[in-house]
């Protein structure tokens, strides 16, 4: 009696093929992390410089305090006050320099507001806030005492 | 007369341009994939301005805690005990590429003071530039998006 072989499929399985591609696309999805990429610049004077000698009452001093308080030239003011504040004294003083001060226990985080608020007085007041110092601790207690 | 049977209608859901389609979505996420240096989590500040980063910046990040990692962008970020280390970090890298720039990544919600120190450091490591890393503010009703007040 002649037995009848079963046909051979002359094709590539390929029916796998989306369940290894899908694991892969499963592997990268856990493994990718959409970081942060961005942030402000803050350039430093270069190294030949002498530090700029800026008297204390010449320029305008923003302290910040723990909490997010604000006080400026010793008058506490809300963070949007600021560039009102500033630009009476930059359409006399285009170069007037602004020293952020933030105390020790003030957070990081309004230190950075307040820089990004000065950053963007070219939109908001139509003036460009040009000298922006943020001194140390030590370079407070080098150049101020 | 005869009739020509009905074609079988073919009862199965067309998977062949699935693996096509996974291909494609693996490319996809091949390409957008990056590694980062630093995985320190942190709550970061946010900013409106914000520019982009170069490639292969050192890091520097600051937790809440005030814990330092530092990276010079080329390999993971490892713990150092203070500001003082950051400063002979800092200076490696700056004598090894002077216009290397400094990525400063602390959260949102740290003391001051570890941020000074962390800056005097790289001021004095002859740093050029530094970014301050942040997300992008979102802008209230009222327009000016700022945070103020706490």
């Amino acid at each position: 009696m002649k037995i009848k072989k079963p046909p051979v499929s002359d094709e590539i399985p390929t029916s796998s093929m989306a369940d290894i591609a899908f694991l892969l696309i499963i592997y990268f999805m856990v493994t990718t992390t959409f970081a942060a990429t961005r942030g402000l610049d803050f350039s430093l004077p270069p190294e030949d410089d002498t530090p700029p000698m800026v008297e204390k009452e010449e320029a305008v001093l923003i302290e910040i305090q723990s909490g997010g308080v604000f006080v400026v030239d010793q008058q506490t003011m809300q963070l949007s006050e600021i560039l009102d504040y500033l630009k009476p004294k930059l359409e006399r003083n285009p170069k007037k320099p602004v020293i952020i001060r933030p105390q020790p226990d003030a957070q990081y985080g309004y230190m950075v507001n307040v820089f990004d608020e000065l950053r963007q007085a070219e939109s908001k007041i139509g003036m460009k806030v040009d000298n922006i110092s943020i001194p140390t601790q030590r370079e407070i207690e080098m150049f101020w005492f | 007369m005869r009739l020509k049977a009905r074609s079988v209608q073919n009862t199965g859901i067309p998977t062949a341009s699935m693996a096509d389609i996974a291909f494609l979505l693996i490319i996809f996420f091949m390409v957008t994939i990056s590694f980062e240096v630093d995985k320190t989590s942190v709550t970061l500040p946010e900013t409106n301005i914000r520019l982009e980063i170069p490639k292969q910046a050192a890091y520097v990040s600051i937790t809440e805690n005030g814990q330092i990692r530092v990276s010079s962008g080329e390999e993971i970020s490892v713990p150092v005990p203070g500001p003082d280390e950051v400063l002979s970090f800092a200076a490696g890298v700056v004598q090894a590429d002077p216009t290397k720039p400094f990525v400063l990544k602390a959260d949102k919600e740290v003391p001051y003071q570890y941020v000074d120190g962390v800056v005097d450091s790289l001021k004095q490591a002859k740093a050029q530039v530094i970014y301050l890393l942040s997300m992008q503010d979102t802008v209230d009703d009222g327009g000016d998006g700022d945070e103020s007040g706490g």
